[in-house]
């Protein structure tokens, strides 16, 4: 088991944003989360990953109590995260945006000598080739597409060589030929780099094509994991999503 | 790419040969400007280390500059040990208040920070300002000894010319090293970088060191320059001059803040000749900048040619 | 019983009233200053500059009235009128431009503006410092738990409560006030409902400026009005605004009164460094509460 969440809580104030929350991700599998919008999957995930501290539960990683682990220490874990609005470094380039990642992870972070533009140049341009953005290479982001500018959040999360990796809403905001081609990044993140991958989606064909096993979250608790033909079956499952388009 | 770095060695190799023969052909107090603009120019680069490069709003930040300056005048005159020492005993100062200061400081987000530090700094100025027996008070420390290499005009100036180099050298490397790399990333996104492994809080407190180090050494600069130190020389205006230098000539850019203080300087120096009310002149520029070149002047140049030659990387120099 | 005493003595007493009463004067400026950085969210350095200029305009407009009691009264009436003009101008001139560029880029106009009003005065009134009669009204003292005590800052230890409520009055009673308290928090939401925001921020700007011209023709009287009395004046108004709570008038008023009393008891304890006691209360209050004792607008 790489990922065991339990019953994570986490209130803001007197908002329960999530409330017993539980799920469990294989080494290599894909599972997703499914929800209404407010059902928290957000919240969780930035309680598994460290950028907010649970009031209650536990996350364990690779055997290891990770709760409440700030968010680089959680990275270096082998946790890796993209962001539901993109989040990336908007004066650099694409290029540099990676390498910043790869030199992190390579432990460089703190050389004050030797020229970025030497380091890293192999193992950046290497993911930046997996993930088809190598022509890109030196624009600067403010020039990418809508669809290009959350692949390039992908590519980041890749730089620092994770083993898990959780994706927020990787396809939002992305036409049909992007969400095409993002649909089978993750299946080669999945199938070829052996990478777990654990993500949440509004789109539930995306997710039916590609999830292994699906968790259900409904107002800020987990009512279902299982998998694809279960999950579609569940009468809960099907009463929380009335009403939704 | 290989063709602009030898242009651009070309330029600075002829820069440093001009900037090397002006003692021989100009009068002393132009001699003088020039080092004062260098000075200047040091201190704005320093800032702009952690303020355009960082992200962080370093609103106080001639406090290290005038730490630097009173730790080697008191260290020379106070103390009486030897002016070599006191010309380390300042940036080091410097550097160490700086790291508390950070420390102090560093846990705030962006604005309060600033504001931390602004009351930080205006305490350590009005201590100064009050500590008669160690700092002279209202007066400060005039004719501070310094080494009779360095002390005539053209002695300081050389000094000053390689002293200042020789750090605008080092804070280039670091920018260009990883660690300037993922500063900058901080700057974009703390959130993401923190996400990707980033101790931003280290790293940040690392630049402030580095910055407060710099600022320090401009200060030793300029008791060689000017042999005196004064309170003035941490207090808030000369904070906002400062950072006015790095806005003015370009806050995403690495030459940029000294470009600000050449114009700043020369510009004082000379509209003071023609009229008592420089102060106004600074203004109206200051206005004129901030309503049509918001990324300062060498920002706009940079634009210009990048408009010109899309095709080349956007990372300012 | 007796150390108590001891320590409360009347000499006590009267210095720290006598602190507090100049500090009235920062509570005038910083409140001006508070109202701005709360509802415009711009930190004004001119402050300082129209607090110098109120000052000024009092030498002038006291000498013009003949000196006496009618000329500080006719002072007190149009020097904070005369500089709320100014920042009016200032206001609909190019302020209002700028209102939805950077933080830092406000900063540094108002500073601008600080230097050209800096200058705009040693154009019109010279470098030399002026002085302004004290009215003979206001001359002498009064007798405070038998010390005696200058009667003009009794009259000031009077006004600082006035301000204090006028200004409660006018944020929290008037409609402008609510308004602008409003679009302290959401301008755009005050723009949906049909406000005029832009109406609103000249409003309350000039409103704070008018406190600060308010504020330097109160001090006149019993300070040498000379250039660059705007410039440790405005630091500290900052510190006091910093320390109660940014754009929070009563947080200004809390944080002059601490300004006040630590700089009377520090010079009483350590004369050199009593200065140093009210900025060190500004760190210490910081550290512990970075957004300011009070609740902050921001």
């Amino acid at each position: 088991m790489l990922l065991e969440v339990k019953n994570v809580r986490k209130s803001f104030g007197g908002f329960k944003a999530v409330n017993g929350a539980s799920l469990d991700v294989e080494k290599g599998e894909i599972v997703a989360v499914i929800g209404p919008n407010g059902a928290g999957k957000t919240t969780l995930f930035n309680v598994i990953t460290g950028v907010l501290k649970p009031n209650g539960g536990r996350v364990i990683f690779k055997g290891d109590d990770i709760t409440g682990l700030p968010s680089h220490k959680t990275c270096k874990k082998g946790i890796a995260r993209s962001f539901q609005i993109v989040n990336i470094f908007s004066r650099l380039t694409v290029f540099e945006n990676v390498q910043i990642a790869v030199l992190t992870e390579q432990g460089r972070d703190l050389n004050l000598f030797t020229p970025s533009r030497k380091l890293a140049v192999e193992e950046t341009n290497a993911i930046l080739g997996s993930v088809g953005l190598i022509e890109k290479a030196n624009s600067v982001c403010s020039s990418l597409s809508h669809g290009e500018r959350k692949v390039l959040e992908i590519a980041i999360v890749l730089g620092g060589r994770p083993e898990l990796l959780i994706l927020d809403e990787p396809t939002a905001g992305m036409s049909p030929e992007e969400t095409a081609r993002c649909i089978s990044l993750i299946q080669q993140l999945s199938a070829k780099y052996g990478l777990t991958i654990l993500f949440c989606e509004h789109d539930m064909e995306l997710v039916f094509s590609i999830a292994q096993r699906i968790m259900v979250m409904v107002r800020g608790s987990t009512i279902l994991q299982a998998d694809c033909a279960t999950v579609r079956c569940n009468k809960a499952v099907q009463d929380a999503y009335l009403g939704e388009g | 790419m290989g063709e602009r770095v030898n242009k651009s060695i070309i330029i600075a190799l002829v820069l440093a040969a001009i900037l090397a023969l002006l003692p021989f052909g100009l009068p002393r107090f132009y001699v003088y400007l020039i080092a004062l603009i260098v000075t200047f120019g040091l201190v704005s680069t320093s800032l702009n280390f952690v303020l355009g490069f960082g992200g962080i709003y370093q609103f106080h930040h001639a406090v290290f500059y005038g730490v630097g300056a009173y730790g080697a005048a008191v260290t020379i005159m106070k103390l009486g040990w030897s002016p070599w020492i006191g010309f380390v005993v300042g940036p080091l100062t410097a550097a160490f208040l700086s790291l508390v200061m950070g420390i102090i400081c560093i846990r705030l987000s962006k604005l309060y920070f600033g504001m931390l530090q602004i009351s930080l700094g205006s305490l350590v100025w009005v201590t100064v300002y009050r500590w008669y027996g160690l700092t002279g008070g209202d007066d400060g420390i005039h004719g501070v000894t310094v080494p009779e290499l360095i002390e005539s005009p053209t002695g300081s100036y050389y000094f000053t010319m390689i002293v200042a180099a020789l750090s605008l050298f080092i804070m280039y490397r670091i920018l260009h090293a990883p660690f300037g790399s993922i500063l900058q990333g901080i700057r974009d996104n703390a959130i993401r970088s923190q996400a990707l492994g980033v101790n931003v809080r280290r790293h940040q407190l690392i630049a402030l060191v580095i910055a407060g180090f710099f600022a320090g050494v401009a200060g030793v600069l300029f008791v060689v320059i000017d042999n005196s130190v004064f309170p003035d020389m941490m207090f808030w205006t000369l904070s906002l001059e400062v950072t006015i230098m790095a806005l003015l000539g370009g806050w995403f850019t690495f030459m940029g803040p000294m470009l600000g203080a050449a114009i700043i300087v020369l510009l004082r120096t000379f509209v003071s000749t023609v009229t008592d009310y420089w102060a106004l002149v600074l203004s109206v520029v200051l206005v004129l900048v901030i309503l049509f070149l918001p990324e300062g002047v060498l920002g706009k140049v940079f634009e210009i040619w990048h408009q010109r030659h899309p095709e080349k990387s956007a990372q300012g120099e | 019983m007796d150390a108590l005493s001891a320590i409360w003595s009347p000499g006590l007493v009267c210095q720290v009233l006598l602190g507090l009463s100049r500090t009235v004067i920062l509570f005038i400026v910083a409140s001006g200053l508070s109202l701005i950085l709360g509802v415009l969210r711009i930190p004004n350095i001119a402050h300082g500059s129209l607090y110098m200029i109120g000052a000024f305009m009092a030498y002038t407009v006291s000498r013009l009235f003949g000196g006496g009691i009618m000329g500080y009264w006719m002072a007190v009436l149009l020097a904070p009128l005369a500089v709320a003009l100014l920042s009016f101008v200032a206001e609909r001139g190019i302020f209002c431009r700028v209102y939805d560029r950077e933080h830092i880029m406000l900063f540094l106009l108002t500073f601008a503006f600080s230097l050209m009003f800096g200058d705009l005065v040693k154009m019109a009134w010279g470098a030399e410092y002026r002085t302004v009669p004290m009215p003979s009204f206001f001359q002498g003292s009064i007798p405070i738990l038998g010390l005696p005590f200058p009667i003009y800052n009794f009259f000031l230890l009077l006004i600082g409560p006035l301000v204090a409520i006028a200004l409660y009055l006018l944020v929290n009673k008037t409609k402008m006030g609510k308004i602008s308290r409003a679009a302290a928090v959401d301008r755009e939401m005050v723009g949906g409902v049909g406000v005029n925001v832009s109406r609103v921020f000249c409003t309350v700007f000039v409103i704070g400026c008018l406190l600060a011209g308010l504020g330097g023709v109160l001090v006149a009287p019993i300070v040498n009005v000379s250039l660059g009395m705007d410039h440790t004046l405005i630091m500290e108004a900052f510190l006091i605004v910093i320390m109660g709570g940014l754009g929070n008038v009563w947080g200004a008023l809390l944080g002059a009164l601490i300004f006040g009393i630590t700089q009377s008891l520090g010079i009483l304890i350590w004369p050199q460094f009593g200065i140093v006691f009210p900025y060190a209360a500004v760190v210490v209050v910081l550290s512990f509460r970075p957004t300011g004792l009070l609740r902050s607008t921001w």
